[in-house]
């Protein structure tokens, strides 16, 4: 399971200075943009927001996974973001978001990136993985949590 | 108790395996067995059996996406948005937990049956998927060429009219894509997301080989099968596994069905369709009723493919010698599929499913309008009941629209040619003839056709 390949650690933000929603979406955006993952930010941005439209992907817990299919996208990549003071995201049961995974998935995806994808989305559900996410310092111990 | 689940969400990205994570989380401290199949952009993994369908307890659907429940009837359904699993997982299993299970008396009774009823509806639902697909392109393409009948049944032929357009779009793009569907959701039935490219590209050549909805199927099946294949057989090193679903797969299965459809579908379908523009050749000074029982036979059993073709062809060469009969013959006998069905789907709802039941609707507009090709869907989801149903109808329509020496001088049109004056001669006897193969056609198909599976 290759994570450093869909998240790097320039990719890795510890402390967002957002704090609502649609700055966070741009914050991370920008983060994902400078490392030269898309083709058009504006319709990344415009296809990541249409998916909040449609519920928010706020899903509690503390965690929120902004996320777009689209061919603005060059390749599938991750962006992390740590908030420790949080930020209201709508999230579905009401409390703040503290991690926030921002995932791009271009048009034509192959499946070992899908697959990535899913077994970090599976690991988030996990209370332990979150807490020691949320407590992480450093980009190792950010994999760490992944991989053991 | 043993339960199971389904998750899906429209991205296919993040919800689904976080919603079937935290079922397994949940039903892990509640100490229940679940199994979770997940319906993503990877495709379906951990899949249901008839197997888990029969041990378990109730089935949870956590989608935000459509799931066919047909195969677990029986199983008390909890259905939620995907987000419930993910906030209140606990919650759906308890509720799963209650759940009853639907008392059947006649369960015990069924079962010796059951296997080998799975194993056809195996095929059959592939057949209906890519089925459930067309009927709406079927419905819009056809009532489309309806409306550009209405400006006159030539008016098409008028380049850069509002009717040419009409035609350009319901003819010229819908009914172009019909076939190309069809195969395609069959084979994505059968293999999921690989198999749609397979199926698209072997029912356009079904099309352009001239093979009609009967070659779409064939080639739906082998791009399913062929994919699915690939899919779970080949072995690739795992550097190369990533290009599989984007690469591998849609290239060689692809590559394999088009071969097959050119080489060794395409072939016969050009013989049968000189065979048969040879032997009507011959069969011009035939008795008059003989050649239209066999005219409007062929009209019916293909609808679009070689048979219907020839037959069409023949009719249309005729009218240039100043041949007038056997056209007639052809129109009439293309009329009555889809208006015998319609018909059919008014007085026998039982057998037909409600989507069939809407369908018949349409069908009924394209048959007045000879658009043969609403009968299409009905024909595609039950070949073997619907095309003998039909053809009879035809057959006799037409033996009885040479035998009225009704004639017709336009080579398409429907209902609408009839209101143009001296289009049609001996237009009563024609319009009687419509009407019995109609009700023939209707009355074979009730007597044949069975209720769908519930």
């Amino acid at each position: 399971m290759n994570i450093q390949e869909l998240l790097s650690a320039s990719r890795v933000k510890f402390h967002l200075t957002s704090n609502n929603k649609l700055d966070v979406i741009n914050e991370l955006i920008d983060v994902l943009n400078q490392d030269g993952k898309l083709s058009d930010k504006d319709k990344y941005t415009e296809a990541v927001l249409r998916r909040e439209k449609e519920f928010s992907t706020g899903i509690g817990m503390g965690i929120a996974i902004p996320h777009a299919k689209d061919s603005s996208v060059k390749e599938a990549a991750l962006t992390l973001g740590i908030s420790k003071a949080g930020i209201d995201y709508e999230a579905l049961d009401g409390s703040l978001a503290h991690i926030f995974f921002l995932i791009a998935v271009p048009a034509e995806s192959n499946d070992v990136h899908l697959k990535v994808l899913s077994y970090i989305s599976r690991k988030l559900m996990h209370q332990e993985i979150r807490d020691r996410l949320l407590s992480a310092t450093t980009y190792e111990e950010i994999l760490a949590a992944f991989k053991d | 108790m043993k339960l199971l689940a389904i998750t899906s969400c429209p991205t296919g990205i993040a919800h689904t395996y976080m919603a079937a994570e935290s079922l397994q989380m949940a039903a892990k401290a509640m100490g229940i067995e679940i199994k979770v199949e997940t319906r993503g952009s990877v495709g379906v993994e951990n899949e249901i059996t008839p197997q888990d369908v029969k041990e378990a307890h109730a089935l949870i659907i956590a989608a935000d996406t459509q799931v066919d429940k047909e195969q677990f009837a029986g199983l008390p359904i909890i259905n939620a948005p995907v987000q419930e699993a993910i906030k209140n997982p606990k919650g759906l299993i308890e509720n799963a937990i209650n759940a009853k299970k639907l008392s059947n008396p006649d369960e015990k009774i069924t079962e010796p049956k059951a296997p080998a009823k799975a194993k056809q509806n195996g095929l059959y639902k592939h057949l209906m998927t890519g089925v459930s697909y067309m009927i709406p392109l079927v419905s819009a393409g056809g009532l489309i060429i309806a409306l550009s009948f209405i400006f006159g049944i030539e008016a098409f032929k008028e380049k850069g009219t509002l009717a040419a357009a009409l035609m350009d779009i319901g003819g010229g793009a819908a009914f172009a894509l019909m076939v190309p569907l069809l195969a395609g959701f069959i084979a994505h039935s059968i293999a999921d997301r690989p198999g749609l490219v397979p199926g698209l590209v072997g029912g356009m050549l079904a099309t352009q080989i001239g093979s009609g909805f009967l070659g779409g199927i064939i080639a739906g099946f082998c791009a399913g099968y062929i994919a699915l294949w690939i899919r779970n057989y080949v072995k690739l090193p795992k550097s190369l596994e990533g290009l599989k679903p984007v690469l591998i797969i849609p290239f060689f299965s692809t590559l394999l069905v088009g071969l097959l459809m050119v080489y060794v579908i395409g072939t016969p379908v050009k013989a049968i369709m000189d065979l048969m523009t040879q032997t009507l050749k011959g069969m011009t000074s035939a008795n008059a009723g003989f050649l239209g029982l066999i005219l409007g036979g062929m009209m019916a059993f293909d609808m679009g493919g070689p048979i219907n073709k020839a037959a069409y062809a023949f009719g249309v060469a005729l009218l240039s010698s100043s041949v007038f009969e056997p056209m007639a013959a052809i129109m009439a006998a293309g009329m009555t599929p889809p208006l015998g069905l319609a018909l059919a789907t008014v007085l026998a709802k039982n057998k037909f499913t409600l989507e069939e039941q809407e369908a018949g609707k349409a069908a009924s507009v394209m048959g007045i309008s000879f658009i043969t090709e609403g009968a299409i869907p009905f024909a595609a989801a039950d070949p073997f009941r619907v095309i003998p149903a039909i053809v009879a109808g035809s057959a006799i329509t037409g033996a009885l629209s040479m035998l009225f020496n009704c004639a017709l001088r336009a080579p398409h049109g429907g209902i609408f040619v009839l209101l143009i004056p001296n289009a049609v001669s001996n237009l009563g006897m024609y319009v009687a003839a419509i009407a019995i193969g109609t009700i023939i056609t209707a009355l074979l198909i009730i007597l044949l056709k069975k209720s769908p599976a519930k």
